[in-house]
């Protein structure tokens, strides 16, 4: 890191022992003084969850602003409901049979961000690029990464996950060209050292030394961290006193975290590092995603919660039944209530992510703010596999582009695509077409 | 992909067109019932070529009364976006204001734009769900939409693969053939219609409709079964009592249907031209790709007779997912002649 008289680089980095470098989030000193502000980078994340949603417990009745009370699964976003616009009938047509027959979950998975039909295959998987990965071809070279692909669930890429789709199509959301997915990363432990590249390339004698002594990787910036500190004002000071508390703090849930997996028996094979708490998990997870917007790391991101088609039960709620299986409830009010309670349980812990975006200042707002975050599902009524009216909120304000706080339903048969072609709009990124869109939404209805 | 192993269902048709504002265009949502239930097609996408809010609800009232419970996209109804058209026929009128015992005796249930679909994107999406050569569309009005349908990126090709044959029931080619208002409402996208459209087209004129006109004799006679009838309905408040109805939209249907068998003749092939007025002609020869009904004067009661046996039939029983009626879910019905003749005429 080299400090001089000028505006500090959004590129500075606090560099240490082996490939360790902890960047830095937007501060005041990157500004060059007597010039206009520099505007922070809008961020986009797709947060994806599986088997559709209760939508009679999700959907805002009227349109216009969200001022009623909210619907049962939307509840735990209260705090949020002036960031935040829920979509109505944004449709994938590609997820639909189209004389394909069963397979709802791959195919609704496998078009959800590719925007077209992928072919029925377990072998020969064919899908398109992603509209996240479009973005990032376009802007990734201003970051570190150019996307980040999570996950929580399981990131097999073969075999048949659905009625002869690949598990390809049902456990990935972003996709780098027609036939390659890009796998999410689940282990959280592998996600900190992608992003602050630690044990990566240590030698063994390095890893084995810091594994002892379980040192901070904030340990090993500590020179470039004090240096940078004495250059920088109290407002600097304070913000990245606390980015790096973050930091830390995400550092003692991963180690929390190994110890729990170490001591408490999940009932399935984990790898090393993942929490078998859910809301552990998740939040681990996306502390980090915000650490990593933060920094400028990357400002596109990929999350499947749970991959598409998914069984896994939710004991931390007391549902011992698959996630998948009550789904299919066939008007069995006992199942449809436990539906009711996954989805609920997935949007608490989407709260605790906006929490931390929120409270995350960055110039003259925050983190919420200068983002777009999508949260939805690739089937709307889970139990009948329906691919209209997708459940989707947009949450953040994407840089002064949104105006939030809204219910905005469209036409029936609306393509998502459309959705697609606006967020890409507002990243900056032009594409003609996209997928099956018949047109960008109205501007005027999001912003 | 197309699917493989299954025998191919009953052809799929898209019907888009000024439908609440003719009474043929209603007629023609209960003759597919009829085909339906003879298992000989399926009606895949409706759509009005005009906005008009009312005329959606009128439309949506009439399709539900034969599908009560669609499945996803069909019974959908589509519509451009735009100024909607102001629709004050008393058809429609009597339909949707029509109160019962308990309230509005037919339940409307588009309330608003939102519970429309574009017409352009909802026919191709129903498109996408056919076979190959197994679908057909049926215009009865402006060709504004089927224009925009074809330039929706990706969509020529679909159409070029899914489409066997567009009837119009646009134009007349009579010896009087006057300007259609249909046509005149979007001239320029009549003429691309003919100038670029992917596959063959056959247009039915209205001399063709007036020719095999829906007889109003039927109104009275052949609903009896149904309590209140939508159709019924619109035609006494139509208030022209013993007046036939031209069955263009009909005609145009059948063909689509069912075009070898020979319930009308056809033009060689030829050229439509559209006149500023909406004026159409038909020039034959010069390699074109267009040809229009003609009525054989020997097949005409048989016609006629079929679209009451079809458009007056009750709602057809419907399979699971909403699909073709079986053996297990079909009442018994006494034997009816199949609408193609055994023996089907070149």
């Amino acid at each position: 890191m080299v400090v001089t008289g000028k505006a500090l680089p959004r590129r500075t980095f606090l560099r240490g022992l082996g490939a360790t470098a902890v960047a830095l989030p937007f501060l005041d000193a990157m500004t060059p003084a007597l010039s206009a502000k520099t505007k922070p980078p809008v961020r986009l994340a797709f947060l994806y969850v599986p088997n559709g949603i209760d939508m009679a417990n999700w959907n805002v009745a009227q349109e216009g602003s969200l001022t009623g009370e909210l619907p049962r699964i939307l509840k735990p976003l209260e705090a949020f409901r002036h960031d935040m616009i829920q979509l109505g009938n944004l449709t994938h047509n590609s997820g639909r049979a189209l004389l394909d027959g069963a397979g709802d979950h791959g195919r609704c998975a496998g078009s959800y961000l590719t925007g077209i039909q992928v072919r029925k295959s377990t072998v020969d998987i064919k899908a398109s690029v992603s509209c996240d990965q479009l973005i990032a071809n376009e802007i990734g070279n201003e970051t570190r990464f150019a996307s980040l692909e999570l996950g929580m669930d399981d990131s097999r890429q073969a075999g048949d996950c659905d009625s002869g789709y690949s598990c390809a199509y049902t456990n990935n959301l972003a996709w780098r060209s027609e036939t390659q997915p890009l796998p999410p990363i689940l282990d959280p432990r592998i996600l900190f050292e992608r992003l602050f590249g630690t044990d990566a390339d240590m030698t063994p004698e390095q890893r084995e030394r810091r594994t002892r002594y379980r040192r901070s990787i904030l340990d090993f910036v500590m020179g470039d961290t004090k240096r940078l500190q004495s250059d920088l004002g109290p407002t600097d000071r304070r913000k990245l006193d606390e980015y790096l508390s973050s930091i830390r703090e995400v550092e003692r849930q991963l180690e929390r975290a190994e110890r729990d997996s170490i001591e408490i028996d999940p009932g399935l094979p984990k790898p090393y590092g993942v929490p078998p708490d859910f809301g552990e998990h998740f939040k681990l997870m996306s502390d980090m995603l915000t650490i990593a917007f933060q920094a400028d790391l990357t400002r596109v991101a990929t999350f499947m919660m749970t991959r598409e088609g998914t069984s896994r039960s939710y004991r931390e709620i007391g549902i011992a039944d698959g996630h998948h299986p009550c789904t299919h409830h066939q008007g069995n009010t006992d199942l449809m209530e436990k539906v009711t309670r996954i989805n609920e349980y997935h949007t608490q812990q989407l709260a605790g992510f906006l929490h931390k975006l929120k409270n995350t200042p960055e110039g003259d707002s925050n983190l919420l703010d200068n983002s777009l975050i999508v949260y939805g599902a690739g089937l709307s009524d889970g139990n009948r596999h329906t691919h209209e009216d997708l459940p989707t909120l947009l949450i953040g304000r994407g840089g002064g582009q949104v105006q939030p706080g809204r219910r905005v339903i469209y036409r029936r048969e609306t393509p998502m695509c459309n959705f697609h072609l606006t967020l890409m709009d507002m990243m900056g990124v032009h594409v003609e077409n996209f997928g099956d869109a018949s047109g960008r939404l109205d501007l005027a209805e999001l912003g | 992909m197309q699917g493989r192993g299954a025998a191919l269902p009953p052809i799929g048709v898209a019907l888009d067109g000024d439908l609440a504002h003719r009474l043929d265009g209603l007629l023609a949502i209960a003759l597919f019932n009829g085909l339906f239930a003879r298992g000989e097609s399926r009606l895949i996408a409706l759509s009005l070529s005009r906005p008009s809010l009312r005329g959606a609800q009128l439309v949506e009232v009439v399709s539900a009364f034969y599908t009560p419970r669609p499945r996803e996209g069909v019974g959908m109804v589509g519509m451009p976006e735009g100024p909607m058209t102001a629709m004050s026929d008393p058809p429609a009128a009597a339909i949707l204001d029509r109160e019962g015992p308990e309230g509005p005796l037919y339940e409307v249930r588009v309330k608003s734009l939102i519970d429309t679909a574009d017409n352009a994107v909802l026919i191709r999406n129903m498109l996408l769900a056919q076979h190959d050569g197994n679908a057909a569309i049926v215009l009865a009005g402006p060709a504004t939409g089927l224009v925009r349908l074809m330039k929706l990126y990706g969509a020529r090709p679909q159409i070029e693969a899914k489409v066997a044959r567009l009837v119009l029931a646009v134009g007349a080619f009579g010896a009087d053939a006057a300007p259609d208002p249909a046509v005149a409402a979007d001239v320029a996208a009549a003429r691309t219609l003919l100038e670029e459209w992917p596959t063959p087209i056959v247009a039915v004129g209205r001399e063709v409709g007036e020719a095999v006109a829906y007889p109003a004799a039927s109104f009275e006679r052949d609903f009896a079964w149904a309590p209140a009838h939508p159709l019924v309905d619109a035609y006494r408040a139509a208030g022209e009592p013993g007046r036939d109805v031209p069955a263009t939209t009909l005609a145009a249907v059948l063909h689509a249907v069912h075009p070898g068998a020979g319930h009308f003749d056809l033009s060689p092939p030829g050229e439509i031209a559209v006149a500023a007025d909406g004026r159409t002609t038909f020039t034959a020869g010069g390699g074109g790709r267009h040809r229009h009904l003609i009525v054989n004067p020997a097949r005409r009661d048989e016609v006629v007779r079929l679209w009451t046996e079809l458009v007056a039939a009750p709602p057809a029983p419907r399979g699971r997912r909403g699909g073709p009626p079986t053996a297990a879910n079909q009442p018994p019905q006494p034997p009816v002649p199949p609408t193609r003749p055994p023996a089907a005429a070149p």
